[in-house]
């Protein structure tokens, strides 16, 4: 390029305008967050009045905490969200290594895990709602597990597909020569080289079965009502408490938001190898 | 080299391959038939009856194709189509433009590039639902943020949830929110690009907009397509952000076809009409995603 067109800044220049041309992009981008999380840290006053700089209260965690009861939601995300996740793995894998490895044809498993993958929640809600109405399922924990992993489980078998394509086959047919049974090659030649691939499938479950709102508001009352619902209550006819509702915001959206910035790599890993191939 | 074929008599050897697939797929097809097909059938039979769940009895009474007349004539399924269609389309291109944008940025060379990708993936992850009623107080008329930046502008204050703009409200919000999905799809599309064209066409003295119609947007169509499929067929189906921002309001501007659904089924207790417009709603989408559909068919058929 330089001997075509004199280069006028230097290459160092270039890149501190561009980190400064970033820092504004994220900030006015990321404004909205920055805002939730500044309201669950400041007095009302200060949230009506726009302020930046102010003292630190937790007041609105101390409402959460102590006058609501918002413990019993964030208890119930996790044991909803925790099961779900490693059910829908240990379902999953098993599946996608079928369709990979074993060279199994199963084109009927594979238009219904796209179909299902397609079919929206709401088409099943009402027959769900009945069924577990009949089953005595409502406002359990259990109903919820069941859903969440049913619905995680055709992306999950669609990407451990991605990931288990990647082992050569080889792998498979020299332990399967030395005498090993096909059940011991998945579970202790498989499953150590597809942690990675299983960590990422995790990661997309659990932020989905966390972040899970019509299902939940459907089919719990109080007993099993997860972490989601709970920012309705603050919100009701008597105003906004803005310090609570900025405090249960960011409890809920933390371990999520968390769990994607630890876990980037897995999460682009997966979000690529599950929507254009990797 | 087939499993069974050896004479060696363990147990996982007699049940040979195949037998072994159909273990492992097993428990997969069970949650399947069960969370899946049996609520869909049950939905279907359901829709041919004028079952309301306060009138005991009535789940019997078939009404043959009555609800799909009722609900295919009413003006506010025809309204949730729209409204649904609209939702969709401009909150997809919203996303693609600057997810492209932001793309394009992330790939250039900077400092930090690393810590900005991660943080601009946060709004993707947080919980719909608090998206939904924190943006609900972003919009408050009087003690809104994004009023009081305006006003702070010299600039008039906006109704954003009024009845003309709610809808547009709603699309920035979920624009706000996809924007990191279609930015990283994007962004593993760049990544993918071989170096040596953008070299050659550098040496060749290409302008910066010719760099990026004729070499980089050809070569990230593909991504854009099936980035805005998958998304579409989320729009669809969104709930949380809705439900919590307008509740379907005011009147029916923001009543998307889930909305629509929820609310029949909810309000009124009308099984028959509700598993009815379920069945629509599973066949429109089933119809908007069938290009998708084949495409991952094939590619999986392929890779086999």
């Amino acid at each position: 390029m330089a001997q075509f067109k004199p280069r006028r800044f230097s290459r160092r220049t270039v890149k501190l305008a561009l980190t400064a041309l970033w820092c504004a992009i994220a900030f006015l981008y990321l404004f909205p967050y920055v805002w939730m999380v500044l309201t669950g840290i400041r007095q009302p006053v200060d949230t009506l009045a726009m302020r930046f700089i102010f003292t630190p209260t937790l007041d609105g965690f101390r409402t959460i905490f102590f006058e609501t009861g918002f413990q019993r939601y964030m208890l119930n995300s996790a044991l909803v969200a925790i099961p779900s996740t490693l059910l829908v793995v240990a379902v999953a894998a098993p599946s996608a290594y079928a369709l990979t490895q074993l060279r199994m044809r199963g084109n009927i498993f594979l238009v219904a895990i796209l179909v299902a993958r397609m079919v929206p929640g709401i088409a099943l809600l009402i027959p769900i709602y009945l069924t577990a109405s009949y089953a005595g399922l409502l406002d359990t924990r259990l109903v919820l597990i069941v859903i969440y992993t049913a619905f995680n489980l055709p992306f999950a078998i669609w990407l451990l597909r991605g990931f288990f394509r990647e082992v050569p086959a080889e792998v498979r047919e020299a332990a399967i020569i030395d005498g090993c049974t096909e059940f011991r090659v998945f579970r202790s030649m498989m499953l150590p080289l597809l942690t990675g691939g299983m960590v990422a499938t995790g990661v997309f479950v659990f932020i989905a079965a966390w972040n899970e709102f019509l299902f939940a508001l459907a089919l719990t009352q109080s007993r099993a009502a997860t972490a989601p619902l709970s920012v309705v209550g603050f919100r009701n006819e008597y105003g906004v408490q803005w310090a609570a509702i900025g405090a249960a915001a960011v409890m809920i959206s933390t371990p999520v938001v968390a769990f994607a910035v630890v876990m980037q790599r897995y999460l682009v890993r997966g979000l690529t190898m599950g929507s254009v191939k990797g | 080299m087939s499993a069974a074929a050896l004479p060696v008599r363990r147990r996982g050897h007699r049940l040979g391959t195949r037998g072994a697939a159909l273990c492992f797929i097993a428990p997969a097809v069970l949650v399947l038939l069960g969370v899946y097909l049996g609520p869909m059938l049950y939905a279907l039979k359901a829709s041919f009856t004028g079952w309301v769940m306060v009138m005991p009895g009535s789940e019997n009474d078939l009404v043959g194709f009555d609800n799909y007349t009722d609900v295919l004539r009413s003006r506010e399924f025809w309204t949730a189509v729209r409204v649904t269609i609209v939702y969709a389309l401009s909150s997809i291109t919203g996303g693609l433009i600057l997810g492209t944008c932001l793309a394009l940025l992330l790939n250039l060379d900077f400092f930090w590039r690393g810590f900005f990708r991660a943080i601009m993936i946060i709004p993707m992850v947080i919980t719909p639902s608090v998206i939904g009623i924190f943006f609900k107080l972003l919009y408050e008329q009087e003690d809104g943020v994004f009023n009081h930046v305006l006003a702070s502008l010299g600039l008039p204050k906006v109704a954003w949830l009024s009845l003309t703009n709610a809808l547009p409200s709603m699309i920035v919000m979920d624009v706000w929110q996809t924007t990191p999905f279609f930015m990283l799809v994007i962004l593993a599309g760049l990544h993918s690009i071989d170096e040596n064209l953008i070299d050659a066409a550098k040496v060749d003295g290409t302008s910066p907009w010719q760099m990026f119609r004729f070499i980089l947007l050809p070569h990230l169509l593909p991504y854009m397509l099936i980035a805005a499929a998958f998304r579409c067929i989320a729009a669809m189906g969104d709930f949380d952000k809705i439900w919590l921002l307008t509740g379907g309001g005011p009147g029916d501007r923001t009543t998307t076809m889930t909305i629509f659904t929820y609310k029949t089924g909810f309000s009124s207790f009308d099984i028959g009409r509700t598993t009815a417009i379920a069945w629509i709603f599973v066949v429109i989408v089933l119809a908007v995603s069938s290009p998708l559909l084949r495409y991952l068919f094939k590619t999986a058929q392929a890779d086999r």
